[in-house]
């Protein structure tokens, strides 16, 4: 099957390549160790054959739209990918006419790493409650039958149901390995600020000194920046270099945006994220 | 925390709690002398980052004052703001900062008395939670 759908990635990226009408497809290739994918820049149709599509397919490649501004380019989405391009698209950060969507019906991706390719679907993949990509010009696999399944959070719920001293030592747990390597911030489609509230340095939001206050303040706004935006790809998760599940506080804020306004966030380009827009008639059992 | 007094930081904005703290003190009310007060623009000046800073340097509670919805004088900064921050507690509660440290409160420029109320049991509230444990 993978074999099918990288034939059909060539073609249309070899097609779009020979029309002219982008410059570069960004896609899938094998990469050095021969085995796990790594994404792949086409500029010249003959190159179209290094495209492949198989379950090590993990990177987000709608960021790397970022850097083609102006320059109309084709990316090769699986169904989380798609919901980047929708943010993208409502904060005005790409264009539509820009952009052309290989969608690709996601069976899931495994884990993988240099040399190392797994055995079982990566966490988010086995959560996923969208094959279908929502957002495509080109559409590679058949599209999912049976509706989507509801998201699970019985990981938040977990530690939700821990008392205050427990979910206190579980963070200061994690965050205490963070070293500001900000790999969750470079590799995330939702973060593209010219100027990081972590750099900043008049005001200085977040020192520069590597101790448990300024760890959980990054932390922290990261996912609060990330509130009714994060589409979920777990990508954050998946570079972080200490392993903090990052995922859950995504996750948890994701939970409550569902809770309190039942919004999605990348399932249309329209839809105003919650928390930039109101209504008067909220009731949040605060402030009412 | 020293002497068991928990140290507050408010946000109030200039049009209606302000006025609404300046009213307390032309009234002369007594009310607990553990807040701090930060005067800003409107209760949707109040970016996440403040309280998070505010946090970060060790405050115990947050209390984010301003008009009541209808009245803002930029006729819907608090809208915004009881939005935010009303993900915010969630996210703070999520990682071991209680959601009752941080408050959002309506106070209009007449409500002097009001704002007493509100400080008074804010600061109750907070010192019965005690110092934070998160950091």
């Amino acid at each position: 099957m993978s074999e099918d759908f990288a034939q059909q990635i060539r073609e249309k990226a070899r097609e779009l390549l020979e029309k002219g009408e982008v410059t570069c497809v960004i896609g899938y290739e094998t990469g050095t160790d021969g085995r796990t994918a790594r994404p792949a820049f086409i500029y010249d149709a003959a190159d179209a054959d290094r495209l492949v599509f198989d379950n090590t397919c993990t990177h987000n490649l709608a960021k790397y739209l970022l850097n083609k501004k102006g320059q109309p380019t084709a990316v090769v989405v699986k169904a989380c990918d798609a919901r980047a391009l929708n943010l993208l698209l409502g904060e005005k950060q790409i264009k539509r006419e820009e952009f052309f969507a290989i969608g690709v019906v996601c069976p899931g991706v495994v884990e993988s790493g240099w040399m190392r390719q797994g055995e079982t679907l990566q966490l988010r993949c086995q959560g996923c409650t969208e094959h279908t990509p929502p957002l495509y010009d080109f559409l590679v696999g058949e599209p999912a039958e049976e509706p989507a399944p509801e998201p699970s959070y019985e990981d938040v719920a977990e530690i939700e149901g821990m008392e205050l001293e427990g979910r206190t030592e579980f963070w200061a747990k994690q965050f205490e390995r963070c070293i500001r390597c900000y790999g969750c911030r470079q590799v995330c489609p939702g973060c593209f600020c010219i100027d990081c509230f972590a750099e900043l340095l008049d005001p200085e939001w977040v020192g520069i000194r590597i101790a448990p206050p300024e760890k959980q303040m990054w932390n922290l706004i990261r996912a609060f920046h990330l509130t009714g935006r994060c589409i979920g790809c777990r990508e954050c998760e998946r570079v972080c270099p200490v392993n903090i599940p990052l995922s859950l506080l995504n996750r948890k804020m994701e939970k409550e945006v569902l809770r309190l306004f039942g919004f999605k966030a990348g399932m249309s380009p329209e839809a105003l994220m919650p928390l930039a827009t109101y209504s008067k008639e909220d009731k949040l059992g605060i402030g009412e | 925390m020293s002497n068991n007094q928990p140290r507050i930081v408010g946000f109030l904005c200039n049009w209606c709690s302000y006025a609404g703290a300046d009213m307390a003190g032309t009234s002369r009310m007594a009310y607990p002398p553990n807040i701090r007060i930060i005067r800003v623009p409107c209760s949707g000046r109040v970016d996440p980052l403040f309280i998070a800073k505010c946090f970060q340097r060790g405050a115990d509670g947050v209390l984010v004052a301003g008009c009541h919805p209808g009245d803002c004088h930029y006729v819907e900064g608090n809208y915004y703001s009881r939005r935010r921050f009303a993900l915010l507690r969630e996210l703070l509660d999520f990682i071991g900062i209680e959601r009752e440290r941080l408050r959002l409160e309506w106070v209009s420029a007449a409500e002097g008395k009001r704002f007493k109320e509100v400080i008074s049991s804010f600061s109750d509230e907070v010192t019965k939670l005690g110092p934070r444990k998160d950091l």
